[in-house]
């Protein structure tokens, strides 16, 4: 079926970036020595070094965050029925980087014991207080939600974004006068801090949150008729908009926590999906998503991390320069954001 | 088959009950007309009525179950609804719009089984939906629009049709043609159709049975012939400057007499 058949596609090209990325860098290695690395079979210490530890690591927290992002992205969509909502630009990640920076700086202030406290279950620690700094954002942007149109909904988000960032930005200077650990480069996204012992707890509330998703996904698709038809259609609008913000939370929160507030990737993702599917039903639309998020999240990463002459480049600059431009081609042409107020 | 037995209806608080008192039934086929001024509370009682909002007082009931406490899942396999309401969003294609119709009736992932199709594929030919079923709903006319809407209503196969204002974006022909069509529908599947309308013409000629608000709280229900002999059309639309005209069928527009 199409679906099928485009979902095929977009993992075949997402295995072959994978291993474009996986041979390039400041080291490059030969594609059989990088696929002797992966399989275990021969390969040099160093080469196995260098894509199991430094490289697989940071490919596959790409792929989770951008897969979660573009999931969330649908979902936001369509809860907010705002084209342009995403957990990036409705200030979501922003909110849970400052939840972060809260609980960081609380932790600095009781003393060394909260802070090797927070370091010993830095996975889960910061995970929660990530999601608790996105609740908070998602809630406040719901409420607002139902009173202004979705343009000065985005423009709000990228508001409570900024203002969230400053004061994220303030609060861990003080954190770091008191001693406390400093998350000042996280402050930039990257996919290249995370430990590999920290995968399991980028991925698992990920998987949880695709869960809750593709379960909200049917009633969700009558959401799109606006509220009074989805309840006519026998939808609990209540009960859903609590799922797919738990939904939303789950698969936001820790990609805050392990990769920052990593931009556009959400945005877009759920456009191209749209496009790609030919429908807007929830279901379809998730892993089309999914796929589409880890592929634009992955590319970012890989002309990060290209071999250029001089330092990294900062991710979010490169998925500004691919992402702001579809943007404003959204809000240009679309014709939903022409008719939406 | 609906039976509307002393039900009260408006929004709790300082305007109170917009009607109350109402104890009216329906058969299976019949095809009833609401009509009323703006504000009389036609929107509020056909809400009220499909169960998306509480009533005030009393009991509407559909084949003897109170529409109020009907399981949500139960409540959208049986009355469907067309509202004033605008609904669209990007990417929806009138396909899409149509099929979530049977959402109630599919599985957890709203897969279509045979019997889904078939209703679609009904709804689709009567409606005359075919040529633009591929296109994306947002890019229709009104016209167009309010006809996916229809259809997606006689998709959900409902036992009862509550359709607010439906001819609204409509020109006369289209109007006719709808009207006419829903009643027919509503003869051939034993639906109760409940249709609000400011076409007091049509409504008039093609309606089984009138429910008219006369906007002060008080309603009557009849045959169009009786209600418009009766004078109740009158009392519910004259103002100064129109006056309802029983022999005629139709509004004179009142010329100031000699001072």
């Amino acid at each position: 079926m199409r679906i099928t058949s485009r979902v095929a596609a977009l993992i075949a090209a997402l295995a072959g970036l994978s291993l474009l990325t996986l041979t390039c860098g400041q080291i490059a290695l030969p594609l059989a020595d990088t696929v002797g690395a992966l399989t275990g079979t021969q390969s040099s210490d160093l080469a196995r070094q260098i894509v199991l530890e430094i490289r697989l690591p940071r490919v596959a927290a790409a792929i989770i965050a951008g897969a979660a992002l573009g999931m969330a992205g649908v979902l936001m969509q369509a809860l907010f029925r705002n084209p342009v909502a995403d957990a990036w630009s409705l200030g979501l990640l922003a909110g849970g980087q400052f939840g972060v920076a809260l609980t960081v700086t609380a932790a600095a202030f009781a003393g060394p014991a909260a802070v090797s406290f927070l370091t010993v279950l830095e996975g889960p620690s910061i995970t929660l207080a990530a999601a608790a700094g996105v609740a908070a954002a998602a809630l406040f942007m719901l409420a607002l939600g139902r009173r202004v149109g979705a343009i000065t909904l985005l423009v709000i988000g990228l508001m409570l974004g900024f203002t969230s960032q400053g004061l994220t930005s303030v609060l861990l200077h003080f954190a770091a006068r008191a001693g406390g650990r400093v998350y000042g480069g996280w402050q930039d996204a990257s996919f290249a801090a995370i430990a590999p012992s920290a995968l399991p707890w980028l991925l698992l509330p990920i998987l949880i949150g695709a869960g809750v998703a593709v379960a909200t996904a049917k009633p969700l698709s009558s959401l799109l008729l606006g509220e009074t038809y989805a309840r006519s259609l026998g939808v609990k609008v209540t009960s859903l908009r609590h799922a797919v913000l738990a939904a939303t939370v789950l698969l936001v929160a820790p990609v805050v926590a392990f990769c920052g507030p990593v931009s556009f990737v959400g945005l877009i993702a759920p456009h191209f999906a749209r496009a790609l599917a030919g429908t807007a039903r929830i279901l379809p639309l998730l892993p089309l998503a999914a796929l589409g998020g880890a592929l634009l999240a992955l590319a970012g990463d890989a002309i990060v991390h290209a071999p250029w002459e001089q330092h990294f480049l900062h991710l979010n600059a490169i998925l500004a320069i691919l992402g702001a431009p579809v943007v404003i081609l959204i809000l240009v042409f679309s014709p939903a954001v022409r008719q939406w107020r | 088959m609906l039976d509307l037995r002393s039900l009260a209806v408006g929004y709790r608080g300082a305007g109170g009950a917009l009607l109350s008192g109402m104890d009216v039934s329906a058969d299976p086929g019949d095809f009833i007309c609401i009509l009323g001024r703006n504000g009389a509370g036609k929107s509020t009682l056909m809400r009220t009525i499909a169960g998306l909002q509480p009533a005030l007082g009393g009991v509407a009931a559909l084949d003897g179950e109170n529409v109020a406490s009907m399981r949500p899942g139960t409540r959208a396999r049986r009355i469907a609804v067309v509202l004033t309401e605008r609904a669209f969003n990007p990417g929806l294609r009138v396909e899409d719009v149509i099929a979530l119709a049977r959402q109630p009736f599919t599985t957890w992932e709203g897969r279509l089984g045979d019997d889904d199709r078939a209703a679609i594929a009904d709804a689709v030919a009567v409606m005359g939906i075919e040529p633009f079923r591929r296109r994306y709903f947002s890019h229709l006319s009104d016209g167009e629009r309010q006809r996916v809407m229809i259809a997606r209503a006689l998709a959900q196969t409902p036992r009862l049709m509550v359709l607010d204002e439906i001819t609204a974006f409509l020109d006369l022909p289209s109007r006719v043609e709808i009207m006419a069509l829903l009643r027919s529908q509503a003869k051939a599947k034993g639906q109760v159709v409940l249709l609000s309308s400011h076409d007091l013409d049509l409504s008039l000629q093609l309606s089984d049975s009138v429910w008219l608000l006369d906007g002060a709280g008080g309603f009557s229900v009849g045959t169009p012939e009786a209600l418009s002999r009766s004078g109740a059309v009158g009392r519910a639309f004259d103002t100064d400057a129109i006056r309802y005209s029983p022999s005629q069928g139709r509004f004179e527009i009142e010329t100031p007499g000699p001072a």
